[in-house]
């Protein structure tokens, strides 16, 4: 009988979690269909030519770039494959956006997620986006420095 | 105007869909969570991680939470947390650590695509994310007391 009021309450519990939830996930989504509907991200690319050049990273890699880490990392990788079979990318760029978008994807949803949970959003953002940043620079040094070929 | 109502329904239909999902992970996760304390296997849990979780300034109890987010989901892991009652500092860390490292099994496979191979991507997600909530909960000592 305890186990059964304990299920109980845990399942109210959880449900008012969801509600919470929801009540940030539905305008997030239908705001990022918005603009994906008005092409923002291909007006953003752009605006970050300057952020990718930091990260050895050319022009062409700003589009998979933005659309992972607003969209998740799913989006990303099918935009990569698809600028790395048009031969835009090579396997260099390619394994540092793996890289970069691996450690910092979907950053307004699962930011906003865990606000609502009581994470503080701006560390959470500023240190997953400096740690992606960091990591993908120094790969980029040791990989250009050795003059590793990828094969 | 007309043109909006697609995404909006695109984006509501989507949102509607992540509900049901969400549904269906963490209310059994938060169940199951929930018979592990009742039966005093959290505990047991909780104690043994507990000096690896000190590192991060989190309680032995996140340990399930992290690893459910490593290796099932986010969502999972958000079941988890629903049970625990955290400070907002330690929740921030906790959120740090499973924003960088999650659903290991199905993303390292679809970051294998720009070259980067699957044991790699993990290895580097897990090493990012344990550094991450070092750092973090190091810096956050430093800063103020760390209560």
């Amino acid at each position: 009988m305890e186990i059964i009021s304990l299920l109980i309450n845990t399942i109210i519990e959880s449900l008012t979690s969801i509600a919470q939830l929801s009540l940030i996930l539905i305008p997030i989504l239908i705001m990022i269909e918005i603009a994906r509907h008005y092409q923002v991200i291909e007006k953003m690319t752009d605006k970050i030519k300057g952020a990718l050049r930091f990260l050895t990273l050319p022009g062409e890699a700003a589009f998979p770039m933005l659309a992972g880490i607003f969209f998740g990392i799913v989006l990303g990788a099918a935009l990569i494959i698809e600028y790395s079979r048009e031969g835009y990318l090579n396997k260099r760029d390619l394994l540092l956006i793996g890289i970069f978008l691996s450690i910092c994807h979907s950053v307004v949803e699962d930011t906003l997620i865990f606000a609502v949970f009581g994470a503080n959003p701006v560390v959470l953002l500023t240190t997953r986006l400096i740690l992606a940043i960091i990591i993908t620079r120094a790969v980029a040094y040791l990989l250009d420095r050795s003059g590793t070929k990828l094969a | 105007m007309t043109s909006l109502l697609v995404p909006i329904k695109n984006g509501f239909s989507k949102s509607l869909n992540l509900i049901l999902l969400l549904v269906k992970i963490i209310i059994p996760v938060s169940c199951l969570v929930a018979l592990l304390k009742h039966f005093g296997i959290m505990e047991l849990i909780a104690g043994f991680f507990a000096p690896a979780m000190a590192l991060f300034g989190l309680p032995g109890e996140a340990t399930l939470a992290l690893l459910l987010s490593f290796f099932v989901n986010f969502y999972a892991a958000l079941g988890a947390i629903t049970a625990m009652t955290l400070t907002p500092q330690q929740m921030t860390v906790l959120a740090v650590m499973i924003g960088i490292c999650h659903e290991l099994p199905i993303e390292t496979a679809v970051s294998s695509y720009t070259g980067l191979r699957i044991p790699a991507a993990a290895a580097l997600r897990i090493i990012t994310a344990l550094s991450a909530g070092l750092l973090l909960n190091l810096i956050y000592s430093l800063a103020g007391g760390g209560s």
